[in-house]
């Protein structure tokens, strides 16, 4: 049987894969990528968690205010990476450390 | 205040307000009148005194000095026989010198400081001859040698000069000494120091007996030697004051001082001081004190008499002169007789004062020959002078007088003083046992010696030929030395007619009439005490005085010279017993051999103690320095170190990289959600 279990494993594991492409990636728009696999697996716990909510179905709507929370994110952060690189010439964010003390 | 002691305070003052002016005044040429005119105040002063007081009551006047709680020290002024005869004496001789003077140091720069000195020694001899108290006596001491210091180095930029009065002064400090000691003895035991109550008639002194060893007055006693030592004290102040053997060597290098100066102080006054001490509290010494001062004073005249044998320098003779007849004085006293020895300090005053104003008169125109003719010899020199007697002839007259009167030759004032002297010393000796009856004998050999060598310095001076060659081929007639001016010769003319009998006495020849003795003894001298003694001596002695005379007149005129100066008499006698050697390699060398160790101390131990202690106080402070600057503030700097320090250790984590400030982010976040977890289970 695919229990609860395994839904949150899974999500677990995206949640981690996002993470670590958050935390290693050279290119920006990948941790973009890695921000949006971050928040598609915590819709995969919502959604997952739903299930138990036969009255309100609370978290697939949780879910969709999710997916669109997340693309309003992404647009935002594409608009800065543009920005960023306008103004750096690159999109590394290792590269970008003017707020180094 | 009556008029003999307001006319004594006029005597003794009136040359100190001379010196005083002449001090505020400077350099001006009117200090000569100042002092000429105090002087001769002064005498006019004395005489009057000398009239109211000699032979009549004794006059004595007393003011307050100072008070200590109920103790009064009352000083004053005492009149009797013997102040009055040196009130006299003083300016009697000295006005002639200052009139002397005048000519004698005319042209010398710095004159003004001669009269000043001149009149600070007059005034405080006077005042040393009148105090009635032997402290202020004490100061008018000082004063006088004081006055004596300057005087003989009137000349300080010679070297020898600056040497012989620093010399004159130590010496007569060390009898300064013994005569400060007595004071002390005599105020320890008698509680006064007033010179009447101790030594007038029946004074203190006299009261005090000496049972059984001891010297008791009134409830005062001390052992019979403190006696002893308190006149032995006394007597060192006289001897170094009046040159007595072994402190006689400041008087040959006194003559280092103007000849003026030679004459009054040291030859006529003050070495007479001592004289004079001794006379005035001659009730003070006993048998001891007066034996010693017997043969201390024999052996004065012994030695100078064979000092003078051989010196060339005519002053040295002189001097060495006044030495040996100083020590004739002493022998006096010696024996008790108080009232020759004064007798022979006033006749010895007028013929060594003439002795040696004429002297001076020598010198000055023995210099200006040398400088007239570029010549380079000492003008002081008997053996470049000869023939002056035809040169010079008042001079030589008055010179001759003088001597005669030294030889002790019939006719002069030193004939009756010698006589009466060496008449009484016989007297004493005969009466005594054991060596003291050697002193009259040893007495004969010193007046025959003093004869010869005043004469041996008057042939050489005044008879035969000039030695002195001038070159060019000059014959000694054309050589041309002036005589004296009057002003020289005159004072001298005066003072050498009183060298002959009729000042003193009425007849040349006895000795029974003498004013001045008889006056001064306890009771008259006559001719008649001494029997048979007074028609053999004087006949013995004067044909004595003949003899060498002669002897001399062949050597020294004639040229027949016998003795050998390279034999060690002669030269023991020259070099003056080598004595100053002795008093430099005993005394002299050790004591500045000791003033460098001190400096050294000084220097090293006590200034290095103080630098020692500047040292350590400094190394204290850099440590303390050093303390503040690495410790104290480097604690403050460590703190500020440190926080630095912390700062740049947390400025590693703001890189600036936001992927690093997740990473750090989600760090935390697992660290907390392990503790919950562990904290859980």
């Amino acid at each position: 049987m695919i229990t609860l279990t395994h839904f949150l494993a899974v999500s677990a594991c995206l949640f981690a894969i996002g993470l670590f492409a958050v935390l290693v990636r050279r290119n920006a728009i990948l941790v973009l990528v890695g921000i949006e696999l971050m928040i598609n697996a915590a819709i995969l716990n919502l959604v997952a968690f739903g299930r138990y909510d036969a009255q309100f179905y609370g978290g697939q709507v949780f879910a969709l205010f999710a997916i669109v929370l997340a693309a309003a994110a992404v647009a935002v952060a594409l608009a800065i990476i543009l920005n960023v690189y306008q103004q750096y010439n690159t999109i590394d964010p290792n590269e970008i450390q003017d707020l180094k003390e | 205040m009556t008029y003999p002691i307001l006319a004594t305070l006029v005597a003794v003052l009136s040359p100190l307000g001379a010196f005083l002016l002449s001090a505020l005044m400077g350099r001006r040429s009117v200090s000569r009148v100042l002092s000429i005119a105090s002087i001769a105040g002064s005498l006019l002063a004395a005489i009057y005194v000398f009239g109211q007081v000699w032979e009549q009551d004794i006059l004595h006047a007393q003011w307050t000095w100072f008070t200590i709680g109920e103790y009064q020290m009352r000083v004053g002024i005492l009149l009797d026989n013997l102040s009055v005869v040196m009130l006299l004496l003083v300016p009697l001789i000295a006005l002639p010198v200052h009139i002397y003077s005048v000519a004698y140091m005319a042209g010398d720069p710095g004159t003004h400081r001669y009269w000043m000195y001149l009149s600070l020694f007059c005034s405080a001899m006077l005042g040393l001859v009148v105090s009635d108290n032997l402290l202020v006596m004490y100061v008018f001491w000082e004063l006088v040698g004081f006055a004596s210091y300057l005087l003989i180095g009137y000349w300080f930029t010679k070297e020898s000069a600056a040497r012989a009065n620093m010399k004159a002064f130590i010496i007569n400090r060390i009898g300064d000494v013994g005569f400060l000691v007595g004071i002390g003895l005599v105020y320890a035991q008698f509680g006064s120091l007033d010179v009447r109550y101790l030594f007038g008639e029946g004074g203190a002194v006299t009261q005090a007996l000496v049972p059984d060893g001891i010297w008791q007055f009134e409830d005062h006693s001390l052992p019979a030697v403190w006696l002893t030592a308190t006149g032995m004290a006394f007597f060192l102040g006289a001897m170094a004051k009046s040159a007595q053997f072994p402190l006689h060597v400041w008087l040959a290098d006194a003559m280092e001082g103007p000849t003026a100066v030679s004459s009054l102080i040291h030859a006529a006054t003050m070495v007479a001081a001592g004289v004079y001490l001794l006379a005035r509290l001659f009730s003070l010494f006993d048998a001891n004190v007066l034996t010693i001062v017997a043969w201390v004073g024999t052996a004065t005249a012994l030695l100078g008499a064979f000092f003078a044998l051989t010196q060339h320098d005519i002053k040295k003779i002189l001097a060495f002169s006044t030495v040996s007849q100083l020590g004739l004085m002493m022998v006096a006293i010696g024996t008790g007789h108080v009232a020759i020895a004064m007798f022979y300090l006033v006749v010895h005053a007028f013929f060594k004062c003439v002795l040696f104003l004429g002297a001076g008169a020598v010198i000055r125109e023995m210099a200006r020959l040398r400088d007239r003719y570029r010549l380079a010899f000492d003008p002081q020199d008997i053996r470049a002078m000869g023939g002056l007697g035809k040169r010079m002839p008042i001079t030589a007259a008055s010179m001759g007088v003088a001597a005669l009167a030294l030889a002790g030759i019939p006719l002069t004032a030193g004939y009756l003083s010698k006589d009466l002297l060496l008449v009484s010393v016989f007297k004493w000796g005969l009466q005594r046992d054991g060596l003291v009856t050697l002193i009259p004998f040893l007495l004969i050999a010193v007046s025959g010696m003093t004869t010869f060598y005043i004469a041996r310095c008057i042939f050489k001076v005044f008879f035969g030929k000039l030695r002195v060659r001038v070159s060019q081929g000059y014959l000694d007639t054309r050589v041309h030395v002036d005589a004296a001016p009057k002003s020289l010769l005159i004072p001298m003319a005066i003072l050498a007619l009183a060298a002959l009998f009729p000042l003193f006495s009425r007849q040349p020849l006895h000795i029974d009439d003498l004013w001045l003795v008889n006056g001064l003894a306890a009771g008259t001298v006559s001719e008649a005490s001494f029997g048979v003694l007074h028609s053999l001596l004087p006949v013995f002695t004067t044909a004595l005085s003949a003899a060498l005379a002669l002897l001399a007149w062949r050597w020294y005129v004639r040229g027949r010279y016998q003795a050998d100066p390279s034999q060690w008499l002669y030269r023991l006698s020259l070099n003056q017993g080598y004595l100053d050697a002795a008093y430099q390699t005993i005394f002299v060398r050790p004591f500045i051999a000791l003033g460098r160790a001190a400096k050294a101390f000084d220097t090293h131990v006590v200034d290095g103690a103080v630098s020692g202690v500047a040292n350590a106080g400094r190394k204290l402070a850099a440590a303390a320095g050093w303390w503040d600057f690495r410790v104290v503030d480097g604690l403050v700097r460590l703190v500020g170190k440190t926080a630095s320090w912390l700062g740049n250790v947390f400025r590693r984590s703001q890189t600036g990289r936001v992927q690093y400030y997740m990473y750090l982010m989600v760090f935390a976040v697992l660290l907390v959600l392990i503790y919950h977890l562990v904290n859980q289970g």
